[in-house]
């Protein structure tokens, strides 16, 4: 049993103490996609710019990225991309795979971007939408917050039990 | 797509004076990440950025920026938070800002991020992390490198003169 599955199991066993609803506006959900993480050499010029280019030139919309250092120095790049453009974002970056130096790669072909609005750089919200997923055993691949908005990329599978649970974490109108 | 002329942003929002937080290899289990957040809310600090990732291994990666001012307040606390959040390594960078883009959609024009990150990258500018969703994208640079990447977005897409907010 990992590690998360044991935390869980203990706190569904002592009953966690519910707390206050958040208000927000709303929960939006993206159309199906598919998410792709390349493992990249870091450096203060990696190759994100170039990954992005080969797939802009393959006409593949981004919906969603995420950039960032990991602990062993790598640039971890998170993209979201229209499911039905999978094939094609993976074959063009496995024709460049050597130059854009692609280190590990990992994908999901079909998930959800849900959202919550609005953010307002507020640590109670991304909190509370952290700990109701997780806590209901639903892992976000990937989050951040752009503009208002604060965005989590979610299997399709889970999509219902994620969206059945920020309803009970936060108060919609 | 059409030419980057052609996709006009609205005014750029700087938020300069950041500290960026890189919290590595935090245990994913229910509420690894609430000391950092009960502290920050409890100090009223804002949240000017945020992205969490996938480490492997069960692990997570959690990124903040918050102001410089808010963290040297905080930092006396922040041991103790990375200790209950079990993270393994805890990296910090400042002064950093947070440039949001918003408004070229993203989503609907196939090479978009491409031309941002393109016209960043050529200009030496060093993109520390970014978070895109749809319509906004926010990129943590170096805050002394904050007039070159005004200069590069406003050559890149058409923002609206005079009205950028800071």
């Amino acid at each position: 049993m990992s590690e998360q599955s044991k935390t869980l199991e203990i706190m569904r066993r002592i009953g966690a103490p519910r707390p206050e609803k958040i208000r927000i506006s709303g929960i939006l959900q993206s159309p199906v996609l598919a998410s792709l993480t390349l493992l990249l050499p870091g450096g203060d010029s990696d190759s994100a710019a170039a990954v992005l280019e080969v797939l802009g030139k393959h006409d593949v919309n981004i919906r969603f990225i995420n950039k960032y250092k990991d602990s062993a120095g790598n640039t971890s790049l998170c993209l979201c991309v229209d499911a039905d453009l999978l094939d094609t974002a993976i074959n063009s970056l496995d024709v460049h795979e050597e130059s854009l130096g692609i280190r590990d790669f990992v994908y999901h072909p079909q998930v959800i971007v849900i959202s919550i609005y609005p953010h307002k750089q507020r640590p109670r919200v991304a909190e509370r939408l952290f700990t109701a997923l997780r806590m209901n055993g639903v892992d976000p691949l990937s989050t951040n917050n752009a503009s208002s908005v604060v965005s989590c990329v979610v299997k399709r599978e889970s999509v219902e039990q994620a969206l059945a649970c920020l309803a009970d974490a936060f108060e919609l109108p | 797509m059409g030419s980057a002329e052609t996709l006009e942003i609205y005014p750029l929002k700087i938020q300069r004076g950041l500290t960026q937080l890189s919290f590595l290899r935090i245990p994913t289990r229910p509420g690894a990440t609430r000391p950092l957040f009960d502290l920050l809310e409890r100090h009223g600090v804002a949240v000017r950025f945020l992205i969490e990732g996938c480490a492997g291994d069960y692990n997570r990666d959690l990124i903040v920026c918050i102001d410089s001012e808010a963290f040297t307040r905080l930092e006396p606390e922040l041991k103790e938070v990375e200790i209950r959040m079990q993270t393994q390594a805890l990296e910090l960078r400042q002064p950093v800002a947070v440039i949001r883009i918003l408004g070229p959609h993203f989503d609907i024009r196939p090479g978009t991020s491409s031309l941002l990150f393109g016209a960043l990258q050529r200009a030496d500018i060093t993109v520390f992390s970014n978070a895109t969703t749809i319509t906004s994208s926010m990129c943590v640079i170096p805050d002394d490198q904050v007039e070159t990447a005004k200069r590069v977005i406003g050559r890149t897409f058409e923002v609206p003169k005079k009205k950028s907010r800071q």
